[in-house]
């Protein structure tokens, strides 16, 4: 079967071009036709001949017979009868004849099923990476140190807030944190001076993320801002004003393999295989002479 | 012409002699097939019996006395939010339009991930879901994907290859290709390779794959799951999204339940009774769109026409603990044709022109299609039989069919590749059918299920929507608390709500105990607002109930509300909180209702020998509709009866209410 490969190859890259008008007229020519169809049958036989698989010898050798048989029991449960199997080696040996001769006439050209279906063999040949393996610890520890960002678990905080209510203005938040600093001056307790509010006033160890859920995403930018230990703000959250004490702070950071191993093999076996199917396009375009021909204006990829 | 024909002939025989020369591309060991259960794919067959009817009880689940104080907080302490309805390009419909991502995309997508769409556009979730349920049709899953892939064994059939070159030949063709597919599930006689069990394994095999490799218990968690599609004489929508507990291992044994095999959702749960007892695993079936059913999703008869008895109730109770309310097919609440009083179910994404095939609807099926309604009717068949088939919890879901669960107003993918982003969209027809049109604006981003469990794991997550401790979402991220009992006072409006909840009563999704002599139910209800969304208008409760004569009814009370100095009960209304949206560019400020809303309410009108149900249902203030988004960004005039503005919104599961 490898024997066709370099005829549609070829066939594909011309497949693009356009024709131009007049010439269109000549190529409806019959006799052109004649010629061409006689020009190809000429040049595939002469490419493929040698090697047999276009040829005009059929061999349906054990191995295909075996195969007939097989498919045939899977769908009826049962192995053919010698007169079954007969039959199916026919079917076999007549689509092989009109295939070979579909292919010597160029039929598979311009066949966007075909075109289609190969493209997608090529694709997944690809894919199965014959250098594909479980990946080592080296691997993974280096794909991880590689994409740290994509595996960082964020900050997680501890804080306590005081809600003052809702702000209109910034003056508004500065004022309402100003009394409630006095009043924690005094020696009132936080839960005395906040409003009421479902929001939680103890947060134990939280990652930044879920903060942003929780109080907002400006809120969550200030915390990182905010002193541990003090009470901080008027920090805005999604609901109003808040005074904010950070009570423990655990910064962002890459965890060791051994806690993200699945997801890093994970990652690691999918960015291969794109990798791979993209590396391998990428070089058998380059060994393409791509012309486009347009009257519309195209953009750059 | 000889010539021509010569020339067609041989064209015709080599793409058929090329089809058929093709090995075998998806042909799996015989060994490893799993096994089909319930009737064939032929119909009649088998029946199994019922598993004992064990009913969780949420009641107590949470309340298990010990020392310690802190021990004792067993209860949730946040919701996780996900979809439990999402297709592929692996379900025959979804593929057929086009879409390309197949499971995998969908679950990044879900996680946070940024991927490319269908029609090539970068999309992200605005905030990632804690959760997702993958759930292609199980009738020919990925068959599509196959098919436009070549793959020679379905193309080997002369129909599944017509289909083929219609989904090549343009976006008409391949719809014209879905609709013959979805006809010919109707009326059963699809190409015998869709319904190979061979074929479906290897798909439901790299399904399950795909859940497991994305399932990180406490960070993410991925269900397995599929839909069975039961569109009942031809397209009375009883559809089931089967969400599994178990993993591969359990979930590879049996393949999904199809239509070919039964459209009766009866021969469904027979099914999972089957597999439960097979595999020991759970699964639970959450139904949807029983507005497209027309009548048929509350019928209060069994498909064969029988009334609905004891054991039928008991059944479906059994495996359906929630009821999808909310989807990209408009809402299944209430209609207001049958909720007069509710203000705002009045043109609210109402998706009410008939089933899936907008065939229309007979006098009287909009009484049995919405979950209002089949709430109330499910206490009056308690009363009758001595069981509930309709107490079902909340849900929502999205039910997109581009693999991107993208309900958020302001970053709407809408449900199919053709309706992704694109300044006509609004204007084009989605379905078309019986001299009707649902077009593009009427499609709603919404919704997702908040669960109200210990932790994000698969089996926290079931477990509690199967005590049915579950809110469903147009799609913000509102934080709900709802528990009921006879002795919450205004003590209890604290800033921990659930501290009280728990421990003087039930939660969502649960009944009440017996009411003590001369008490009425009490409820404590909380909200807090998504912190990227609107304020808070109110929050009502809507209570149903069946009067001496057996005489179903409701009542939508408004128990708190934002702007409370200002607004005020006027003739039985709240005054409307206002309208902040500015329509030209899509904006609307937080300067009217609340961040947050909290009160106990106690039913007014209680009378211990009915029978009652309540559930709460939270408003936000008017913010502005993806269509809104659309025209703010592509600049585009949209037709006036298309809304702008829309009212987001939480329903939670229901507290019942029943004499002892």
């Amino acid at each position: 079967m490898s024997a066709e490969t370099p005829t549609s190859a070829r066939g594909a890259a011309a497949a693009g071009t356009k024709v131009p008008g007049r010439l269109r007229r000549l190529l409806r020519e019959p006799m052109l036709h004649f010629a061409l169809v006689g020009v190809t049958l000429f040049l595939v036989h002469a490419w493929v001949a040698p090697n047999g698989a276009t040829g005009r010898r059929i061999v349906v050798d054990r191995g295909v017979v075996e195969d007939l048989a097989k498919q045939y029991e899977a769908t009826w449960q049962r192995p053919p009868t010698a007169r079954e199997l007969a039959g199916l080696v026919e079917t076999y040996v007549h689509d092989e004849v009109l295939y070979r001769e579909g292919l010597a006439m160029g039929l598979d050209r311009d066949d966007p099923l075909v075109k289609r279906r190969v493209r997608q063999k090529v694709e997944m040949l690809a894919e199965d990476d014959p250098s594909a393996h479980e990946p080592s610890e080296a691997e993974l520890s280096a794909f991880l140190a590689r994409h740290a960002a994509q595996f960082t678990r964020p900050a997680v905080y501890s804080f306590r807030q005081i809600y003052l209510g809702e702000v209109a203005t910034r003056e508004e938040a500065e004022r309402l944190a100003t009394a409630a600093r006095a009043e924690l001056a005094r020696g009132r307790s936080p839960a005395a001076i906040a409003r009421p509010s479902l929001l939680a006033d103890q947060v134990t160890a939280e990652a930044a993320d879920q903060v942003a859920r929780d109080f907002g995403d400006t809120f969550a930018g200030e915390l990182a801002t905010a002193r541990p230990g003090a009470w901080s703000g008027p920090l805005r959250s999604s609901y109003g004003a808040h005074l904010v004490r950070v009570t423990a702070v655990q910064p962002a950071s890459v965890p060791p393999l051994q806690e993200v191993r699945t997801d890093v093999a994970r990652e690691w076996a999918r960015d291969r295989r794109e990798r791979s199917v993209r590396e391998r396009y990428a070089a058998l375009r380059a060994g393409y002479d791509v012309v486009i021909e347009t009257g519309r204006p195209t953009g750059t990829l | 012409m000889k010539r021509a024909l010569w020339i067609g002939m041989a064209g015709a025989m080599a793409a058929a002699t090329w089809l058929v020369a093709q090995q075998p591309a998806a042909t799996p060991a015989a060994d490893e097939t799993p096994t089909t259960l319930g009737p064939a794919a032929s119909g009649g067959g088998t029946t199994f019996e019922d598993g004992d009817i064990e009913m969780p009880d949420p009641a107590k689940f949470h309340k298990e006395p010990g020392y310690s104080p802190y021990a004792g907080r067993r209860y949730p302490e946040r919701p996780y939010f996900g979809d439990e309805h999402v297709h592929t390009a692996w379900s025959v419909d979804a593929g057929g339009f086009g879409t390309t991502l197949g499971p995998e995309e969908a679950t990044r997508f879900a996680r946070g991930e940024e991927v490319v769409s269908t029609s090539g556009q970068p999309v992200k979730l605005g905030q990632p879901l804690d959760w997702v349920a993958v759930t292609d049709h199980s009738d020919g899953m990925g068959i599509i994907t196959e098919l436009k892939a070549g793959n020679p064994e379905l193309l080997a059939d002369p129909t599944l290859k017509k289909w083929a070159e219609m989904m090549k030949q343009g976006p008409k063709e391949a719809t014209a290709a879905v609709m013959e597919i979805i006809k010919g599930q109707a009326t059963k006689s699809l190409p015998g390779p869709m319904m190979d069990p061979k074929f479906a394994g290897t798909v439901w095999k790299r399904n399950t794959a795909i859940a497991d490799k994305y399932n990180e218990p406490g960070r993410f968690t991925a269900f397995i799951g599929y839909e069975w599609t039961s569109n009942y004489k031809g397209g009375d929508n009883l559809h089931r999204n089967i969400i599994y507990r178990d993993g591969k291992d359990k979930a590879d044994q049996v393949l999904p339940f199809t239509t070919f095999q039964s459209e009766d959702p009866e021969e469904l749960w027979k099914w999972m009774a089957a597999w439960e007892s097979k595999t020991g695993g759970k699964l639970l079936a959450i139904p949807h769109n029983g507005n497209m059913s027309n009548g048929r999703m509350f019928a209060l008869t069994t498909l064969g026409g029988d009334p609905l008895s004891r054991a039928y109730a008991d059944t479906r109770r059994k495996w359906e603990p929630l009821y999808e309310v909310i989807q990209m097919k408009g809402q299944s609440e209430a209609h207001p044709s049958v909720s007069t009083t509710d203000e705002f179910v009045t043109n609210y994404e109402l998706w009410d022109k008939g089933n899936l095939t907008l065939t229309g609807k007979k006098p009287g099926d909009l009484e049995h299609e919405y979950l209002r309604d089949a709430l109330v009717n499910g206490l009056k068949v308690e009363q009758q039989v001595g069981s509930n088939p309709f107490k079902y919890g909340m849900a929502g879901g999205t039910d997109t069919h581009n693999s991107l669960t993208a309900a958020e107003e302001d970053n709407f993918f809408s449900k199919f590749p053709v309706a992704e982003p694109r300044p006509d969209r609004w204007n084009e027809v989605v379905v078309k059918n019986s001299g009707q049109v649902m077009k593009g604006w009427e499609v709603t981003a919404a919704g997702y299920t908040a669960v109200w469990a210990t932790g994000n794991t698969r089996a926290e997550l079931w477990d509690a929507m199967m005590r049915r401790e579950t809110y469903a979402t147009s799609g913000p991220r509102i934080v709900v608390r709802f528990f009921g009992g006879y002795d919450f006072t205004k003590a209890d409006v604290s800033r921990l709500p659930a501290a009280a909840g728990y421990a003087k009563g039930v939660p969502m999704g649960a009944d009440l105990p017996a009411a003590p002599k001369g008490k009425a139910p009490t409820f404590l209800v909380a909200a807090l607002k998504d912190s990227h969304g609107g304020n808070l208008d109110r929050i009502q409760i809507i209570k149903g109930w069946i009067d001496a004569q057996g005489k179903p009814h409701q009542h939508i009370y408004d128990v708190v509300w934002g702007d409370a100095a200002r607004r005020k009960i006027v003739n039985g209304r709240l005054t409307p909180v206002g309208n902040t949206v500015n329509v030209k560019n899509a904006t609307f400020v937080n300067s009217i209702g609340d961040p947050e809303l909290v009160t106990v309410w106690k039913d007014p009108h209680f009378d211990p020998r009915q029978r009652a149900v309540y559930y709460a249902r939270v408003l936000e203030i008017p913010t502005p509709r993806w269509t809104d988004y659309d025209t703010a960004y592509f600049h585009v005039k949209m037709d006036p009866k298309v809304p702008l503005t829309t009212v987001e919104r939480a329903w939670t599961s229901p507290i019942w209410y029943g004499p002892r």
